[in-house]
């Protein structure tokens, strides 16, 4: 009983001490009944635990008795209280780590209310079974709530100002990691719904990962936006223009392609796409997947392609608006050489029209 | 605890920060408010919310273009090179 004389600044509550010690006895009731049921106890305490921080025992008491517990034996009680104690020891500390169990943090408010009684117990017999029962316990957090109110029952007068102060300290910690809990949970639900609309991104494990493809998800949207509304602004009936917006308009539905590619690559990409089709209008039929690449092979053999009579009309226009003297050698080359070269110039060409338009 | 979780985890917690504001950086509305880092369940559901409005916007603007194709003379070589390009 040596730890009374730490509770001193308490004393002022004895008064409580009564009604506290009756609480006690409910409690011990409870814990004596539920040390089969985990779980029930579990919800007993997340209904009651509060009232108890509350400091409202009166109520708490009520509560329980009307839950109809019966007061325990104290034999069963005192057997568990070696529990108690080692587990009072980690309630202070663990109130932060109890974030993920709901359960957990539920119970802490029973932990603390019984953290006094535990340390008056030890000196009894509890630290001899202390390690017994938590060897022989699975999962050691959660069983210990449930015995540490047990040991109560030997010193319920004095455990009452012990109660209220660990109480409120528990109570901190208690709202604390329920918070925590409550956040984490909420941004777990975030991500779950970000990892819908994000394609791709369930297939990436862990947070960072998904934060990742979140993030160039949104920069890759943010690009397809600024594109667009770039082009729609500088929308004119020269069909090139067209051309490319709507390439891009195409581009979008298809997620697996929008995602990898970016900005400037996109654009040039696609650009030649366009050019290759013009010269070669048979060539759209195998998609643009095919002449991203930029080395197909229709290129050169398009100097026997007819098309390129009616593309001339689309590059010339595109020579117009452009007013690029590269589009010049371009055109040159297309419609002189149809060389194997032709490829190599007209990228850069279009680089270099890309960038103008940018 | 913090220790216990990074040795839990393969991803520390500086670089899920760092990634978080990283991600923040890119919101437009974090830019505005520029009060330091908010609340993580905040920026998330802001990513959210960008996400769909950047989604609305393509459509829009994908709407638009479609308009502006229709309207193009579609017997025009152009055209006809789009009608191929949108059917693959």
């Amino acid at each position: 009983m040596a730890h009374i004389g730490g509770v001193g600044p308490l004393s002022s509550r004895r008064g409580q001490q009564q009604e506290t010690s009756v609480v006690e006895s409910h409690f011990q009731g409870l814990l004596g009944d539920v040390m089969v049921d985990d779980d029930r106890y579990r919800a007993l305490c997340g209904a009651f635990g509060y009232l108890q921080q509350q400091e409202w025992p009166d109520l708490s008491s009520a509560c329980y008795a009307g839950f109809g517990a019966p007061v325990p034996g104290v034999a069963q009680e005192t057997s568990n209280g070696g529990n108690s104690f080692s587990c009072s020891g980690s309630a202070s500390s663990g109130g932060g780590d109890s974030r993920k169990r709901k359960p957990d943090s539920h119970a802490d408010a029973k932990k603390t209310l019984s953290q006094g009684d535990c340390k008056r117990t030890r000196g009894k017999q509890q630290q001899l079974c202390d390690p017994d029962q938590n060897a022989g316990k699975g999962k050691p957090e959660k069983p210990r709530p449930c015995t540490r109110k047990k040991p109560e029952v030997a010193t319920a007068g004095e455990r009452t100002d012990y109660i209220h102060v660990r109480a409120r300290r528990g109570q901190a910690t208690d709202s604390h990691s329920l918070a925590e809990r409550v956040r984490r949970e909420r941004i777990s639900e975030r991500m779950r719904y970000l990892q819908e609309l994000v394609p791709g991104c369930d297939k990436v494990a862990g947070k960072a990962g998904m934060l990742d493809e979140i993030i160039n998800y949104v920069q890759s949207l943010q690009k397809q936006v600024e594109f667009l509304s770039m082009k729609i602004a500088a929308s004119n009936p020269v069909v090139n223009f067209n051309i490319v917006d709507d390439l891009f308009g195409g581009r979008r539905p298809n997620p697996a392609m929008a995602l990898p590619l970016h900005g400037q690559l996109d654009q040039s990409c696609l650009q030649i796409s366009a050019m290759q089709q013009m010269q070669h209008p048979q060539a759209a039929a195998f998609g643009l997947e095919m002449l991203v690449g930029n080395q197909c092979p229709p290129a050169q053999s398009a100097a026997a392609t007819p098309a390129s009579v009616s593309a001339g009309a689309s590059v010339e226009s595109c020579l117009d608006v452009n007013g690029a003297a590269a589009w010049g050698i371009g055109s040159q080359n297309l419609f002189a050489g149809f060389d194997a070269q032709f490829q190599s110039v007209q990228s850069d060409c279009l680089l270099d029209s890309l960038k103008m338009e940018m | 605890m913090s220790s216990r979780r990074s040795s839990r985890g393969a991803i520390s917690e500086e670089e899920i920060n760092e990634l978080i504001s990283k991600l923040q950086s890119l919101l437009p509305n974090a830019r505005r408010r520029g009060s330091g880092q908010a609340s993580t369940t905040k920026l998330l559901k802001e990513t959210c919310s960008y996400i769909k409005s950047l989604h609305r916007e393509v459509d829009d603007l994908s709407d638009r273009l479609s308009d502006l194709m229709s309207t193009m003379d579609h017997n025009s070589a152009g055209a006809e090179i789009i009608r191929s390009i949108l059917r693959s």
